[in-house]
Parts: structure tokens; C-alpha cells; sequence
């Protein structure tokens, strides 16, 4: 059994203009020991399915209405606050994106580590403080020691993701969901956190999620993609499969929009940009949420009317699409990019 | 735990801290130069001693507290010990602020005033401070219904007029004495400070890092102590002497129109208003307390715009 089970996941947002679909449907499983790539465009719903899991939505306005989420054989959304609270941190961690403003400016960096580890075990404060010093040393902040009883304006952003990667990994989670651990970084420093993540993700034996925007992250990460757009999965296949055969047009475009730099077949030209814009999710149309930015789609076409299913195009590739690569006439492959 | 408030505002400083604490005229580029290490206490200390108004009254005001506390210890003279013969003298090398209408010495009953004066000012802002924040942390922390119930209370409370509440609170009381005084200046008082707390909490809950405790279980009680209260405490050390002066003030008053502190106790309001039958004769009576509240509350308030611009770092000057 997987880890982690997400199954026809549903959250909304209750607004003033109406209900928010911001989650409309996801479903997913993580294994042990495996990474999972959510990518999307701004608000297509990563976040909201990564802080539904946590049960750390803002509840108002937003509500879990339908799905479970079922984490090590028992159901997150039915579990009361008190027993979610002891779960979070320390079977479930969590990193955020931008490490600039995750760490409390008033507490030291030492403070914030034990505190977590000392609200999940029972142990003196030296023994936190010495467990504290090991993490940083994991991942691999220089002077460890020293730095513990700093402030965070001390460390610079990469610095601090370490530190926010040290704190989610002082109890040991099983899992760990890295809201786009990278963006807020600049690219060389982007590139030694994710080879940290990965390297600590094999010692400690975690699964992770890995939420991100950038094609290029999960493909160095993860080891299966979940496309997501306008709050559905519209795309999900192991990552080499994903990118040598993208099926849905929309990963095909999001590859389309990747720079390349080498590889057999390189592209040439400027980069091609998805027209338009993802629809609205307050209460979206009966019909293909991509059909209106689809190449592909034409006004006579049953995705204009109605929503395609989720369906299993090869063993282990889902494709939410009526016209993916493989079916298309005269399918010309979307240039792949090499993984 | 040392707790370090509005660190938060140092990162937005950073930059403008190094390149200061180098100094000017020396070169980005001297190698080995140590950069001078700079805590938000240092910043608003070197903030604060650039004002000169705000330095000088710091100064006054410890002056003013220091004598209230020593010199009723050293004084030659009992502040009670009634003697006619000199009833009503001006100040002289004898009595430098003059005697009283019972020939008490002035300058040690008014530093036995102080201490009751400044004390109870002091204590009721404690205790504004305390229900304030409890009240406001609550409200702005819980949010939805009951913030909004909360508030409205406050709204109700706030059109209560100070003073006259104040009274019926000592007249409900029967007796003034140091605590009733306290509890009478602190009851009607306290909203300022719970809108305050409130308006704080409801911004800083919204930050990334109180996301990220609840991340990885932090409780709510945790939450609001170590992670919401300590980064108010800016606002609350200003907001402190900025209730100060109402509340002397307010002490002054109650005690001027005969509800505070019993003869024969001083307070400065209660010497100004023995002061004031004798008023045409002996003038020193009135005025010595008199000016020991202005100087007080002068002070006051400019430490506290002192200290605004010292602990807010984007007033920073280089």
C-alpha cells in the first residue's frame, strides 16, 4: 500500500464572488522512498493540494468538500486538529517557498530547530541542541555550531531553505512536501538545494512531494510527474516517460516553452508561449478546461462540451484529453526534452 | 531565551547596517576589516542617543525617578511631621522647594509623591499593557466571530468617558488607596492597547514563518507566545510611554478633586490640591507638583517618539 493516497481530492474556496474550484478532483499516491513532481502554472492548485494534505488550508474561506487523503492507513481530512497537529512535523514535514520570511526573525536559528524537535520527543534541551547541530551539519551549513545561536538575517537564502530543510527533517517524516523549495533561490544555489534534498531524501528514506513550476526541477527530482492545470490533473506518467512522450497539449506546450541548450533535435527559434490565460475556477465551464488555449481542440469537438476523463493511455500514463500525441492525426511528437 | 523583537525590520536595514558599520572612508575592499556585528538593540540605542530632545528627557526622567527613590531616604526631614511655626515659607536654603501649608518639607514630600505618582502610573500601565494584550491577542489571534464580537464590545466600551469611570470605579470601591488607584485607572483605559495587540497580531499571523510552524505542529498557544507576542513588543515598549502621561495624569486628577490617595500620603495631584487654598499665599504649593507632572509627562512623550523612531528601523538616518 502507498504512503500516501490521494483520492478525487475536492478543496474550494468559499468566496464573496462565488466558489473557488481551486482543487477539483486530484488523485495520486506517493509510494516510501518515492518522489513525486507536481507541476503547474501560478494557481492552478499545487499549493492548495499540498496545504490540504497538511490540513493547513485557510479554513475560512477554504473547506475540503469531497476526497480523502489517506496518509499511512488513516484519513487526514476526518483526523481532529489536536491529532493532525502531532502528525505534522513529525510524520508529514513540509518546506516552503520563500525562505526569507518562513524563519521567526525574533528566534535563533538553534531555537527553532529544537523547539520543533522537543515538541515531537521528549528530550532535554542539551540533547535537542546536539541533535540540532548534527541537522545542520546535514545539510551542510558551515560552522554549524557556532551559527545555532544566530538570528536568521545572518544567513543568506540559501542558507536559510537549509535551515528550513534541517527543522523538516528533525523528526524524521516519513514524508516531506517541498512547496517550490527552489524559487525564491538563485539558479546555482536552486541546484545545490535539490541535490541536498535528494541526497538527504535517500538517507532518511523519505517519499517527497516536490511542487514546482519548473520543468527542469522535477526532471533532475522526481521520479513520477503530475501535471496539473486549472486544479485537475490533466497529465500524470513516470518522469522519462513524461518527457520523451508527453501526451496532453498543454505539457507538450509547457515543454514547448522550455529553453533548450543541447540535445538531438534541438530547437531553433523563439520559445512558443501558450496563448491566453487559465480559466476562471469560479465556476468553470462543463468542458475541457485547456480547450480554449488547445491547438488542437475545434468548436466541433466533444471536448468544447464536455469534461474528458482521466484515462490510462499507456501502463502508467494517465492523460486527461481528447487529443493526446499518440491519437492525434499525422502525430508530430512535441520536441522532448532530454531528462 | 533571549527574545529579540522586530528583528524582522533588520533584514529590511541590513544592506544600510554593514555599509555603516564600515564606516566612511573605509574602502569596500580593506581586506581584514571585521564587520562590526549589530543587533536591533544597538541600532535603535545609537537611533535613540541621536536625538538629542529624546536624550535629554531620558535623562530627566531618570534623574526625576532616581531622586523619588533616594530621597526620601536621605532627607533630614519626615515628609509627615507636621510643624506650624513654618507652615506656608518659601523656598529657602533650608527647604529648597519651601514648606507646606503644615510646614512639611516640600522637596521630601515631593519625592514621596513621586514615588506614589509615578508607581501607580507605572503599575496601571502593567496592567493596560497586560489586559490589552491578552484581550487584543485573543481577538485579532481567534479572528472571525468572536474578533469581530470582541471588537464591537470595545467599540461600545471606548465611548465611556475616562475619568467618570474612574471615579465610580474608587467610589465603588469605597476607599483609594495604591491598588484601587490601579485597578480604577486601568479599567476604562485598556482599549487603546487591546486595538493595538490586535491590529499587530492580525498582521504577523499572516507571515510565512507562522505558517511554517503550524508545518511542522506547533500548537496554538505556542504560536501566539513565541511567534506573534514577542514581535510586538516594539510597538508595546512605545506604547507604554505613550499610556504613561494619561495615566499620571489621570492619578493627578483623581487625586486633585479628593478621590485619591488620603492625607496625610502624598501624591503630587493631592499636594497640588493642598496647594490650592493657599494658593494666593504661598504659590510654591501648587506649583512644585504641578511642574513635577508637566516635566514627567514631557518626558514621556518624548521618549516615546524617542523611541518610535529608534526601534523603527525605516526611519533610519545613516
Amino acid at each position: 500500500m502507498a504512503l500516501l493516497e490521494v483520492t478525487d481530492l475536492q478543496t474550494h474556496f468559499f468566496t464573496r464572488e462565488g466558489v473557488v474550484r481551486a482543487v477539483d478532483g486530484i488523485s495520486f499516491s506517493v509510494e516510501r522512498g518515492r518522489t513525486l513532481g507536481i507541476v503547474g502554472e501560478s494557481g492552478c492548485g499545487k499549493s492548495v493540494t499540498a496545504l490540504s494534505i497538511m490540513g493547513l488550508i485557510p479554513k475560512p474561506p477554504a473547506r475540503i468538500v469531497g476526497g480523502s487523503v489517506v496518509f499511512d492507513g488513516q484519513d487526514l481530512t476526518k483526523l481532529p486538529e489536536k491529532r493532525l497537529e502531532d502528525l505534522r512535523g513529525r510524520e508529514i514535514a513540509m518546506i516552503f517557498q520563500d525562505p526569507m520570511t518562513s524563519l521567526n526573525p525574533t528566534l535563533t536559528i538553534g531555537t527553532q530547530i529544537t523547539e520543533t524537535i522537543r515538541r515531537h520527543y521528549d528530550v532535554s534541551k542539551q540533547a535537542a541542541r546536539k541533535k540540532a547541530i548534527e541537522l545542520m551539519e546535514e545539510v551542510r551549513i558551515p560552522r554549524a555550531a557556532e551559527s545555532l545561536d544566530d538570528y536568521p538575517h545572518r544567513f543568506s537564502g540559501g542558507m536559510r531553505q537549509r535551515v528550513m530543510i534541517a527543522i523538516a527533517l528533525s523528526c524524521d517524516p516519513k514524508l516531506l512536501i517541498a512547496d517550490e523549495p527552489t524559487t525564491a533561490l538563485d539558479v546555482t544555489v536552486q541546484a545545490s538545494v535539490l541535490d541536498l534534498l535528494d541526497d538527504l531524501r535517500h538517507e532518511h528514506d523519505m517519499a517527497m512531494i516536490i511542487i514546482t513550476h519548473d520543468m527542469g526541477v522535477v526532471a533532475e527530482a522526481a521520479d513520477e510527474i503530475l501535471v496539473m492545470y486549472a486544479g485537475q490533473a490533466v497529465e500524470q506518467a513516470p518522469v522519462l516517460e513524461l518527457f520523451d512522450h508527453p501526451e496532453h497539449p498543454y505539457t507538450e506546450a509547457l515543454l514547448g516553452a522550455l529553453p533548450q541548450i543541447e540535445g538531438e533535435g534541438i530547437r531553433e527559434g523563439r520559445l512558443t508561449a501558450i496563448p491566453g490565460r487559465p480559466p476562471d475556477l469560479i465556476n468553470p465551464p462543463a468542458a475541457c478546461r485547456f480547450a480554449p488555449r488547445c491547438p488542437y481542440a475545434n468548436d466541433n469537438d466533444t471536448c468544447a462540451t464536455e469534461m474528458p476523463d482521466l484515462r490510462e493511455i499507456r501502463p502508467g500514463h494517465l492523460v486527461r484529453s481528447t487529443h493526446p500525441a499518440s491519437e492525434r492525426e499525422g502525430a508530430r511528437r512535441g520536441a522532448g526534452v532530454p531528462a | 531565551m533571549v527574545v529579540d523583537p522586530a528583528q524582522s525590520k533588520t533584514q529590511q536595514v541590513g544592506a544600510g547596517r554593514v555599509a555603516a558599520a564600515q564606516g566612511p572612508g573605509v574602502g569596500g575592499g580593506s581586506a581584514g576589516a571585521p564587520i562590526r556585528q549589530s543587533n536591533l538593540w544597538k541600532d535603535a540605542w545609537r537611533r535613540y542617543v541621536r536625538n538629542k530632545a529624546a536624550v535629554l528627557a531620558g535623562s530627566v526622567f531618570v534623574l526625576v525617578l532616581l531622586f523619588c527613590l533616594i530621597w526620601p531616604i536621605v532627607s533630614p526631614y519626615d515628609p509627615n511631621a507636621v510643624k506650624f511655626e513654618l507652615k506656608n515659607a518659601s523656598p529657602s536654603l533650608s527647604h529648597p522647594f519651601g514648606t507646606d501649608n503644615f510646614g512639611r518639607d516640600m522637596l521630601t514630600r515631593t519625592a514621596v509623591g513621586g514615588r506614589v505618582s509615578i508607581g501607580i502610573g507605572f503599575a496601571a500601565t502593567l496592567a493596560i499593557l497586560l489586559i490589552g494584550v491578552a484581550y487584543g491577542s485573543i481577538s485579532g489571534f481567534v479572528g472571525g466571530k468572536l474578533d469581530n464580537g470582541m471588537m464591537r464590545l470595545l467599540d461600545t466600551l471606548y465611548g465611556l468617558p475616562y475619568l467618570p469611570f474612574a471615579i465610580i470605579v474608587l467610589a465603588i470601591f469605597g476607599q483609594a488607596n495604591f491598588w484601587t488607584m490601579v485597578v480604577a485607572l486601568a479599567i476604562a483605559s485598556w482599549f487603546t492597547s487591546a486595538r493595538i495587540v490586535r491590529g499587530q497580531v492580525i498582521s504577523l499571523k499572516e507571515n510565512d514563518y507562522v505558517r511554517a510552524a503550524r508545518a511542522v505542529g506547533a500548537r496554538w498557544f505556542r504560536v501566539l507566545g513565541r511567534h506573534l507576542l514577542p514581535n510586538t513588543l516594539g510597538v508595546l515598549i512605545i506604547a507604554i510611554f505613550l499610556e504613561l502621561p494619561g495615566v499620571i495624569l489621570g492619578e493627578a486628577f483623581l487625586s486633585f478633586i479628593g478621590l485619591g490617595i488620603s492625607p496625610p500620603n502624598a501624591s503630587w495631584g493631592q499636594m497640588a490640591n493642598e496647594g490650592r487654598s493657599v494658593y494666593r499665599v504661598a504659590p510654591h504649593i501648587m506649583a512644585v507638583p504641578s511642574i513635577a507632572i508637566a516635566t514627567l509627562i514631557l518626558c514621556a512623550n518624548f521618549i516615546a517618539d524617542g523611541l518610535r523612531d529608534a526601534l523603527d528601523p525605516r526611519t533610519r538616518e545613516t
